[in-house]
C-alpha cells in the first residue's frame, strides 16, 4: 500500500493565506491536511459523496439514516462507544446529510487524534448494523422529522416546494425522507446503501488543527488505507427536464403567519453561472440595503423576514426565495411585490450594488475560516462541489469577474414565469 | 467492548490550560472601558459593546423596551438614515447585531480589516446617536409585535418563550419577556425609547472590545469617539428573588394538531458567580450537557422516544433556573416525562461515579478551547464577561486546575444542595386535549391557556 502525495501548497485569496497538503491514499481516499495551531485542537471532517442524490423511492431518507447508524457501533468500538471514547477524550462531533453528501464532523483536543483516525476507520470498515439499533433509530429519526418538518411550518412547506419543483430528478425527495420510507427500511436497504456510499474511493477527508502534515500521514496510512475500495454509487442518470410552466402548491394550517416559497431552476455548483447567480443572492438578500429586504420587509412592511436559498449543487439545484409574510397579510401581495423586484433585477444592477455584493461575499467567507472546523468544511466542500479545495482561494476572484451584464443576464434568463414553482401557506380560518 | 489506550486517556486527561492571549484594557474618564486585543488569523474585526443592565433595565410593564431601542440603533443614526446606514454598512461587508440577555444589552459588528476607522465611526453612530426616526419607530414596533405573534407558529420556540414568565413569575426581571409580546410592546411609544438610551447607555454602563486585525495604535481612535460620551448613572443592579417554588406546578400551553409534546421540567439553579458552578458545570455535562449524557442516552439513544434531549444550567447574575428540556410524539408524553424525571432521581440518589468525573472533566476542558477562546469575537465576548460580572482573567487562565480540583465528594455533595426530584415545574406545549388528563399527575396547581391567547406572561398561581 502506497500513500501518494499529490502536492502541497499554499493559497492566497485576497492576501489571507491557507497552506494545504493533498494526499491520495492508495484506496482512493483523497485527505487534505491543514496546519493551524491557534488552539490545541483538532478538526477532522470525513466528506462521503452519497445523499439523497442518490436514492429512489421506497428509500428515501436512508442517507440521513446512516449519519445515524455509524454512530451506533462497529467491530472494535462496539454501541455507544464511538461517543462515549470520543467524549471522555474531551472531542465531540456532529454529523450532516444532504442532498448530495453526508458529512461527520469530529472536534477533538489534539492527544486523541490517533484513537480518532482509529475510531473513524473502525466504522467505516466494518460497520455493524444491529437490528436493534435499528428500531429504537427509527424512532428517533421519526422524532427529527416531526420536529423540522411536520411541526415547522418553514420544514413543513419547503418538503412540498421540492417535490413540486422536481418531478423526475430525486432531488424532489426530502433529505429525511417520507414517512412510510422511514417506517419500512429492510437491513438488506441499510447493508447495500453502506456499501455503496461508504467506499474510500467515495470520500474526502480533512484535517484541520494542531497537527503535522507527517502525523496525518502516519496515521492515515495505519487506519484509513486499509480499508478497501469499493463500486461507488452508480451514476445518477436522470436529468430534471426543462420545466414547462409554473407549479403551485398551497397549504392550509392554523397558524399566525403565512409563509411563501418560490423556486426557480438554476445549473449546478460548477457552472459559470453560479458566479452571477452568488452575486444576485446578496444584491436581492444581504442585508437591510438588500432589494427584497428594502421593498417587502421595510417599505411595504408585507415581511417580517426574507431570504435567499442557493444551496452548492452536484446536479442543476435551486435558487430559492424565503418570505416570512406578516401575520394579517395577504401572501398574494407579497407575492407581486417579489415579481417586481425579480424584474427590476432582470433590467440591471448598479456598480455599487455589485461592489457591495463582492465585498459581503468576501466577508462571509473569512468569516467561515475563523475556526479550524469552518475551515476543514470549507476545503471539504471546495473539493466535493468543485472538484478542487482551491476553488476557496479562487472564489474571490471568479466574484470579481462577475460583471452588471451578467448579473443582469442569469436575472433575466431564471427569474421566468415558466421555470418558478409556488409554494404558500395560508393560516386556516378556524382558530386555535 | 474495547477501551481505547491508557496513554491515550492521560494525555487527554492532561491538557494543557489555555489563556486568555494578552490584551489592553483602560477606563476612560466618563467610566466606560475600553478593551483592544490584536489577533491576526483572518482579516477581520470585531467590535462588542455591552451595556450592563439588560431585562433589568425595563420597566415592569414595558418588556421588550430594550430590545426594541437596541433594534433600532442601526435604522438611522448621525448625519445617516435608515436606508443610509444600511447603505454603507452593508457596502462595506460588515455585519451588526443586536442583543438582549438577562443582565446587558449587546451590539456586535464585524468588517473586513482595512474597514476598521469607517466601520468604528458606524458603531460609534449607533450607540452614541441612534436617531430613533418617528417613522423608524414605528415600523420597528410593529415588526416586533408581528415577530412576538409568529413565534408561536414554533411550538420548540413557544415553549421556550413561554417559559421564563412562568419560573421567574411576572414581578421577577427574569420572567418578562426579554423581547417583549404584543401587549408590553403596545404601551411603548418613541419617547420611551429615547429615554431608555439616555439611561442605559451611559459611559459608566459600557464594556467595549475590539477584537481582531485591529490596525496599529487602534486604542486611541476607539477613545477619541467615545471620550465624550455622556457618564450617565452605572446601572443599579436590581434585587429580586425567585418566588419561593415549593410545590409542584405545570403551565399547559395548548397547540391543537400538534404532533408532538415540547416540554422544559426545571428547578430553582445558581447565579454566575456562584461558588458551586465548576462541579455544578461537571456534574449537568453528566446529567445533560452532552450527547452521552444520562437524559440523551435513554430517552434518545436507548428508547428512541425524541430527537435531542438535554439539560442547562442557567448562569446569569440572579439565579437561575435548572432545566431539562426535550420532546417526544404525543402518544409518548407522559412515557418521556416520567424517564425525564426518573434520571433525575437517579442523579439524586445515585450521585456521579469516578469515571463519570474524569469523563466530565476531560470533555469540558477538551472542548473549551474552540468554544470559548479560538476566534477573535470568542475572546471579545470572554473579556466582557468578566468585566460585566466583576471576574479576573483567573476565571479563564486557571479554569482547567479548578476543574482538576474538584473531587468526586465535592461534585456529589453539589448535586444534594442544587438538585431536587420535587416541587418540580413543568412548562408543556402540545395537543392539550390528548395529553391534559394524563398529566395532572404531574401537579397539584396547574393551568391550561390557548397558545393563540396574546401575550406570553400569565399571573402567578
Amino acid at each position: 500500500m502506497r500513500l501518494l502525495a499529490l502536492a502541497a501548497v499554499a493559497c492566497t485569496l485576497h492576501a489571507q493565506r491557507i497552506a494545504v497538503s493533498q494526499h491520495m491514499l492508495s484506496n482512493g481516499m483523497k485527505l487534505l491536511i491543514h496546519q493551524d495551531r491557534d488552539v490545541p485542537n483538532v478538526a477532522f471532517y470525513l466528506f462521503f459523496k452519497v445523499g439523497s442524490r442518490n436514492e429512489r423511492p421506497g428509500i428515501t431518507g436512508l442517507s440521513h439514516f446512516f449519519e445515524h447508524m455509524m454512530f451506533n457501533g462497529a467491530k472494535k468500538f462496539g454501541p455507544k462507544q464511538f461517543d462515549i471514547v470520543m467524549e471522555k477524550n474531551g472531542g465531540s462531533n456532529n454529523a450532516y446529510t444532504s442532498r448530495d453528501i453526508t458529512a461527520y464532523t469530529d472536534w477533538f483536543p489534539k492527544a486523541a487524534t490517533e484513537l480518532m483516525f482509529d475510531m473513524e476507520a473502525d466504522r467505516i470498515r466494518d460497520l455493524a448494523i444491529d437490528p436493534k439499533m435499528v428500531e429504537s433509530e427509527r424512532g428517533v429519526v421519526y422524532s427529527e422529522r416531526r420536529t423540522s418538518v411536520d411541526n415547522n411550518n418553514e420544514g413543513l412547506l419547503r418538503e412540498q416546494l421540492d417535490a413540486a419543483a422536481f418531478a423526475a430528478h430525486p432531488y424532489g425527495f426530502p433529505v429525511i425522507g417520507w414517512p412510510s420510507d422511514i417506517e419500512s427500511w429492510t437491513m438488506d436497504d441499510l447493508k447495500a446503501h453502506f456499501r455503496m456510499g461508504y467506499a474510500p474511493n467515495n470520500c474526502v477527508a480533512v484535517v484541520a488543527g494542531d497537527v503535522t502534515e507527517a502525523e496525518i500521514l502516519r496515521l492515515a496510512k495505519k487506519y484509513l488505507e486499509p480499508v478497501p475500495r469499493q463500486s461507488p454509487p452508480p451514476p445518477v442518470r436522470t436529468k430534471e427536464p426543462p420545466q414547462l410552466g409554473e407549479r403551485r402548491v398551497t397549504l392550509s394550517k392554523p397558524a399566525q403567519s403565512p409563509y411563501l416559497m418560490v423556486s426557480y431552476h438554476v445549473p449546478e455548483s460548477r457552472h459559470a453561472d453560479r458566479a452571477p447567480l452568488r452575486i444576485l443572492d446578496a444584491i436581492l438578500s444581504a442585508g437591510r440595503s438588500s432589494r427584497l429586504y428594502r421593498r417587502l420587509v421595510d417599505r411595504d412592511q408585507l415581511a417580517l423576514d426574507i431570504g435567499v436559498d442557493l444551496e452548492d449543487a452536484i446536479d442543476p439545484g435551486q435558487f430559492v426565495i424565503n418570505i416570512q409574510v406578516r401575520p394579517g397579510v395577504d401572501p398574494a401581495a407579497a407575492e407581486k411585490a417579489l415579481y417586481e423586484e425579480l424584474a427590476k433585477a432582470a433590467a440591471g444592477v448598479s456598480a455599487e450594488e455589485l461592489g457591495k455584493a463582492r465585498n459581503q461575499q468576501v466577508a462571509a467567507l473569512y468569516r467561515g475560516m475563523k475556526t479550524i472546523a469552518g475551515k476543514a468544511n470549507l476545503l471539504g466542500r471546495a473539493e466535493v462541489y468543485y472538484g478542487d479545495w482551491r476553488k476557496i482561494s479562487s472564489f474571490a476572484d471568479d466574484l470579481d469577474k462577475v460583471t452588471q451584464a451578467d448579473v443582469k443576464r442569469v436575472a433575466a434568463a431564471y427569474f421566468k414565469p415558466a421555470n418558478r414553482t409556488v409554494a404558500a401557506l395560508i393560516p386556516s380560518k378556524e382558530a386555535e | 467492548m474495547t477501551r481505547p489506550a491508557l496513554a491515550l486517556l492521560l494525555a487527554a486527561a492532561a491538557a494543557a490550560q489555555v489563556k486568555l492571549p494578552p490584551y489592553s484594557k483602560q477606563v476612560l474618564p466618563n467610566g466606560a472601558t475600553i478593551a483592544v486585543l490584536p489577533k491576526n488569523d483572518v482579516p477581520l474585526v470585531s467590535f462588542l459593546a455591552v451595556f450592563r443592565g439588560g431585562q433589568e433595565g425595563d420597566p415592569a410593564d414595558r418588556a421588550g423596551l430594550g430590545a426594541a431601542m437596541a433594534g433600532l440603533l442601526e435604522r438611522g443614526a448621525g448625519t445617516l438614515s435608515g436606508d443610509a446606514f444600511a447603505d454603507k454598512l452593508d457596502s462595506m461587508g460588515a455585519t451588526l447585531r443586536t442583543a438582549m440577555d438577562e443582565q446587558s444589552a449587546v451590539v456586535r459588528m464585524e468588517c473586513l480589516a482595512r474597514d476598521a476607522g469607517p466601520a468604528l465611526d458606524l458603531f460609534a453612530d449607533a450607540i452614541l446617536r441612534p436617531r430613533f426616526d418617528p417613522d423608524e419607530v414605528k415600523k420597528a414596533l410593529a415588526e416586533q409585535i408581528d415577530a412576538a405573534k409568529s413565534l408561536k407558529d414554533n411550538p420548540s420556540q413557544a415553549n421556550a418563550a413561554y417559559f421564563a414568565p412562568f419560573f421567574f413569575g411576572p414581578r421577577h426581571p427574569y420572567g418578562r419577556p426579554a423581547n417583549g409580546d404584543e401587549l408590553t410592546l403596545a404601551r411603548i411609544g418613541r419617547e420611551d425609547i429615547v429615554a431608555h438610551h439616555r439611561r442605559m447607555f451611559a459611559a459608566r454602563n459600557l464594556i467595549l472590545v475590539a477584537a481582531g486585525a485591529t490596525p496599529a495604535g487602534f486604542e486611541s481612535e476607539i477613545e477619541r469617539r467615545f471620550a465624550a460620551m455622556p457618564a450617565g448613572q452605572a446601572h443599579s443592579w436590581v434585587a429580586a428573588s425567585l418566588p419561593p417554588r415549593d410545590a409542584a406546578r405545570l403551565l399547559l400551553i395548548d397547540k391543537p394538531g400538534a404532533t408532538q409534546t415540547y416540554f422544559t421540567i426545571a428547578q430553582p439553579g445558581i447565579h454566575r458567580t456562584h461558588p458551586d458552578r465548576v462541579p455544578l458545570w461537571i456534574v449537568n455535562t453528566v446529567f445533560g450537557e452532552r450527547f452521552t449524557s444520562m437524559l440523551n442516552d435513554e430517552l434518545r439513544v436507548n428508547s428512541g422516544l425524541t430527537y435531542g434531549a438535554r439539560s442547562e444550567l442557567q448562569q446569569e447574575r440572579l439565579p437561575g433556573a435548572i432545566t431539562i428540556r426535550t420532546f417526544t410524539k404525543t402518544e409518548t408524553t407522559v412515557k418521556a416525562i416520567d424517564l425525564a424525571v426518573g434520571i433525575l432521581k437517579r442523579l439524586r440518589s445515585k450521585g456521579l461515579d469516578a469515571a463519570q468525573l474524569a469523563s466530565s472533566k476531560a470533555y469540558i476542558k477538551g472542548g473549551y478551547p474552540t468554544q470559548r477562546l479560538e476566534t477573535a469575537d470568542q475572546v471579545a465576548a470572554a473579556i466582557a464577561e468578566l468585566e460585566l460580572f466583576g471576574l479576573n482573567r483567573g476565571e479563564v487562565d486557571d479554569l482547567f486546575s479548578r476543574i482538576d480540583a474538584v473531587t468526586l465528594e465535592e461534585a456529589n455533595a453539589a448535586i444534594r444542595r442544587h438538585f431536587r426530584d420535587d416541587n418540580l415545574q413543568f412548562c408543556l406545549t402540545g395537543d392539550a386535549a390528548k395529553i391534559r388528563d394524563q398529566v395532572a399527575k404531574y401537579a397539584g396547581r396547574r393551568k391550561e391557556i390557548k397558545i393563540a391567547e396574546p401575550g406570553l406572561t400569565l399571573p402567578e398561581f
